[in-house]
């Protein structure tokens, strides 16, 4: 939790706080990847109503369709605007546009989160590195420390 | 041992207070980008764009104005907010690195004693 201050060289820990370290650094990297996953599930949503808005055209003036009041119950309903689509953009408030415009949204979101999500995999994929080289300094010394138990017991008190 | 108790009760008091301070300020953060990510959608709408406010589960059209006036006062808020657990995140951190200090100083008088008397 507490950042240490001082730069320390991983290669003079013990085994012990390495153990301690790794730990850490695995579960920084659990709460990236499942950040990542939630980002990918917001973007197909976003993905999901572009593809939604497109089905809200012209042509399709009068055409019924099936309103859901809960997840199980739908009453049979009549697109009458097929111009206009109302948008959620966030805390509470909610947006009157144009298909296109509201195309124009959910596009821009996509590409946001996809921005974000190329700047996310770059960090997991540093943090995994961490963890990776930091494995491999815990076998080398515990490799050590099997090889000559006695003189590791004595050069570390 | 009893000093000793007693300093990393107080560590761990003042971890979990940090820990709590840093949610409050991950969660401030959250409301703060939402807040902005609906300024920067409000800031290019046309007149045409009804702005709805939803209380409860109706929504209730607003004026465009006002609108962008409650967003602004609430990223206001917010960034006060923000500023305040910052500034207590700051103390804890400093208490924090204080007490980790004195419990390093009394662990290491504890140690020494017993080196000193080794327990039978």
């Amino acid at each position: 939790m507490a950042s240490t201050p001082q730069q320390i060289n991983i290669a003079d820990l013990d085994i012990q706080q390495l153990a301690e370290v790794r730990r850490q650094l695995e579960e920084e990297l659990n709460h990236l990847t499942n950040s990542f996953a939630q980002l990918k599930q917001a973007q197909s949503k976003f993905k999901q109503c572009v593809d939604n808005v497109q089905e809200v055209k012209p042509k399709n003036t009068g055409t019924t369709i099936l309103v859901p009041l809960t997840n199980s119950l739908y009453v049979p309903g009549k697109l009458s605007d097929p111009e206009y689509v109302i948008v959620d953009v966030g805390t509470g408030y909610y947006v009157k546009k144009t298909r296109d415009e509201a195309r124009k949204y959910y596009s821009s979101k996509v590409e946001y989160i996809r921005s974000n999500l190329e700047s996310l995999s770059e960090t997991i994929q540093k943090k995994q590195e961490n963890v990776n080289y930091l494995i491999n300094v815990m076998q080398t010394k515990i490799g050590e420390q099997t090889q000559s138990p006695a003189q590791a017991s004595k050069s570390n008190p | 041992m009893e000093a000793l108790q007693e300093a990393s009760a107080g560590y761990q008091k003042l971890q979990t207070d940090l820990a709590i301070l840093v949610d409050k300020r991950a969660r401030l953060e959250a409301q703060l980008s939402e807040n902005e990510m609906v300024k920067k959608e409000f800031a290019n709408l046309t007149a045409n764009n009804t702005i709805y406010k939803s209380i409860g589960p109706v929504l209730v059209p607003q004026d465009q104005n006002e609108a962008k006036g409650n967003v602004e006062t609430r990223l206001e808020f917010i960034r006060g907010e923000m500023k305040r657990v910052e500034s207590l995140i700051k103390e804890t951190e400093q208490q924090t690195e204080k007490k980790r200090t004195e419990l390093v100083v009394i662990q290491t008088n504890v140690r020494q004693s017993q080196l000193q008397n080794p327990p039978a």
